[in-house]
Order: structure tokens, then sequence, then C-alpha cells
């Protein structure tokens, strides 16, 4: 029973370890296509990626309409980049890294900050996706709070996992800074998260 | 919550969130449309020069308009030199002077130079004294053409500037004689 168990485990990886393979295949394709100008395969490219470039913006941005105008930007330049893509990094990546650049560029211009937490208080809880619930609602209220400049750490170091060397080059902050505004957002958050009630 | 607590949470915190509306009609709309053409720096260098010359031509021919300009004739030693200029320009005595000696000298400079030197200099020569010819003809029938004016004038200043180089070259070649 174990080894049927154990046989049928190993067959369920390596159907999953071929369907990821198959993914990247198709992805790579796709990617070749979308360098020839084709609107249709850049179209996939789009449906594969868009739920975390859009989430990367919303957690960023804490505001749903600016989350949308800077998916739709990053999109709209990941095409007119297209054939600067060179395959160095994985395409979600090199996605990722055009869409902060596209939320950056949107708070730059934004008169204030202080106009960004008016819109998410104005919007309700925008960032609380439904699977976050109980504590993990808190904690993603939580970080929609944080300061602009700490925030941005958690949301590519702690929630994207993208490390200090790639958060820093993304966000164009030193790994030291990384690093810091990392802790100053654990920090606040572990304060916020306390005054309502939960304990280490 | 502490630092480890925080951090798995972190993890499991949403990263693929559905937006709301299809985002996809706006970026095909906007990648649809064809890119903006962008100047070639050669392109905006020439369409500068354009800019330059008819901003130039504007004002010479705003300054102009309500004057009346007498006609200067030019030294009949020069035998193609018929034209007027108005009453901006005129081929001053200097210009004739340095005109005149080196136009003298050309003949002996030219002696100095190799066959295709002299060729090549004799065939620029003519065809800038052509090209002066017919602007002077030109100004005749029309002698307020500013535009032909300031290109008969700049032609001048070619041929003077061929003279020159004539003799410079000539200077700079060290003949047996010289020895």
């Amino acid at each position: 029973m174990t080894a049927l168990l154990a046989a049928g485990l190993s067959d369920y990886s390596q159907v999953m370890a071929t369907a990821s393979t198959d993914a990247l295949v198709d992805e790579r394709a796709l990617i070749k296509q979308a360098q020839r100008a084709d609107a249709r395969a850049f179209e996939s490219l789009y449906r594969l990626h868009i739920d975390k470039v859009y989430g990367i913006c919303l957690r960023m941005t804490g505001n749903v309409s600016e989350a949308e105008d800077c998916a739709q930007e990053a999109f709209i330049q990941a095409w007119n980049k297209m054939d600067k893509f060179r395959g160095d990094s994985a395409f979600s990546t090199w996605l990722h890294r055009i869409a902060v650049n596209a939320v950056l560029g949107r708070i730059r211009k934004s008169k204030r900050e202080q106009d960004r937490i008016l819109a998410v208080a104005d919007t309700g809880l925008p960032t609380v996706e439904a699977g976050d619930t109980g504590e993990l609602r808190d904690l993603s209220e939580a970080v929609d709070r944080l300061p602009k400049g700490a925030r941005n750490v958690f949301v590519l170091h702690a929630i994207y996992g993208y490390s200090h060397d790639e958060t820093s080059e993304m966000l164009g902050i030193a790994a030291g800074t990384s690093k810091a505004q990392l802790h100053r957002a654990k920090r606040l958050l572990a304060q916020q998260l306390k005054q309502q009630g939960f304990e280490a | 919550m502490n630092d480890d607590k925080l951090m798995q949470a972190a993890r499991q915190l949403s990263t693929k969130i559905s937006p709301e509306r299809d985002l996809w009609p706006g970026i095909a709309e906007a990648i649809e449309k064809p890119a903006p053409r962008r100047w070639s720096p050669m392109f905006a260098q020439a369409a500068a020069v354009v800019l330059l010359v008819g901003a130039s031509s504007a004002v010479t021919y705003m300054s102009m308009k309500n004057s009346v300009s007498p006609i200067v004739i030019a030294s009949p030693d020069m035998v193609f030199e018929q034209a007027s200029f108005g009453n901006r320009y005129n081929l001053g005595p200097g210009f004739q002077a340095a005109r005149n000696t080196l136009v003298a000298d050309l003949d002996v400079e030219l002696e100095r130079l190799s066959p295709e030197a002299r060729e090549n200099i004799e065939v620029n020569l003519t065809l800038i004294h052509s090209a002066i010819n017919n602007m002077n003809v030109a100004l005749e029938e029309d002698p307020e053409n500013i535009v032909l004016q300031e290109r008969l004038l700049r032609t001048y200043r070619e041929e003077l500037a061929l003279l020159r180089r004539v003799r410079g070259l000539t200077r700079n070649v060290m003949l047996r004689n010289d020895i």
C-alpha cells in the first residue's frame, strides 16, 4: 500500500514536472511569437501573467484604479520592449520589474503620498483578496498602511519572494536600504498587529 | 507576532490577484496603434537646416521688403560679375583686391601643381564661373531676388576660398626650382 502510494506520488510529481516544462516551452514559444509582433501571442502571455502583475501593482499602490492603470502600462511597455527581452532572467521577473517601474513612476507623478492613503481609505480594503482571511486579512490591511519605502520592500521581498538584491535592483535602492526597510516594515507591522490584539 | 511568524504569514498572502475587469482591451487598443515615428538624428538635422534657412530668408525678406534697393554694379574687370546685391551686400574693394591678386597668380600657381590636381581645380572653377554667370543672367531679370543675391554672394566666397586653397597647396609643395 505504501509502495503503491509512493509510486502514485512519484507519478504525480512526474506529471507536474512535465506540465511545468510544457508551460515553460509554451511560454518560450509565445515570447518568440510576441517578439515578432504577434499580438495574439502577447495576449496569451498577458493571460498567463496578469494576476501576479496586477497583484504587485495593487499591493504597491494600494488602490484599484491605480493598480489597473499600472498593470496596463506595464504590459504596454513590455510589448514595446519585447525585442529587448533576451531571456537572461525569467520572463515573469522581467515583467515584474517593468510593473514595479510603472508603479514607481506613477507614485512619483502623484502629488502627495498622503493622497494615496486617503484614496485607499475611500475605497475600503482594495488589496484584501478573497483568499486572505482572518489574520492574513489583517496583515494585508496593515501592509497597506505601511509607509511607501517599507511597503515596497515588504511586498517584493516578503510577499513575492524576491531576494534583497533583486528587490533593491527593482526599486533602485541599495541592498542595505532594502534590508533596513524590511526591518522597519516588520517592526511597524508587529506594532499594528499587536494593537489589533495579535500576540506573538 | 514575531518576525518568523510574520514572514510566514506574508508568504501566505495571495500573490495572484485578478483585476475586477479585463484589462486586455485597453492594452490591445494601445499596442495596435502605430508607434509614433521617431525622427532620426540625420532627418532632424536636415529639418533644422531647412528651418534655419527658412527663418533666415523670412527675416531677410521682412527687413528688405519696404526698402528700395539701389543697384550696385560690381567691378567691370570681373567679366562674369554683373550682379547687384541689393542694399545689403556688395563686393567690397578688399574682396576685389584679394580676388584680383589670386586670379593674377592663378596660372603660375596651377603650373606648380600635378596635372590631376590642376585639372580638378580647373573643373571646379569652371563650374563656379558657370554658376555665377547663370545667376547673373537670372538677376538681370529679377534684380531684387534675395535668394539669388545671397547664392551669388556665397558662390563668390566659394571661388575665393578655392583660389586661396590653390595658393596654399602650391606653397606647401617644394619644387626643384625652389631649392
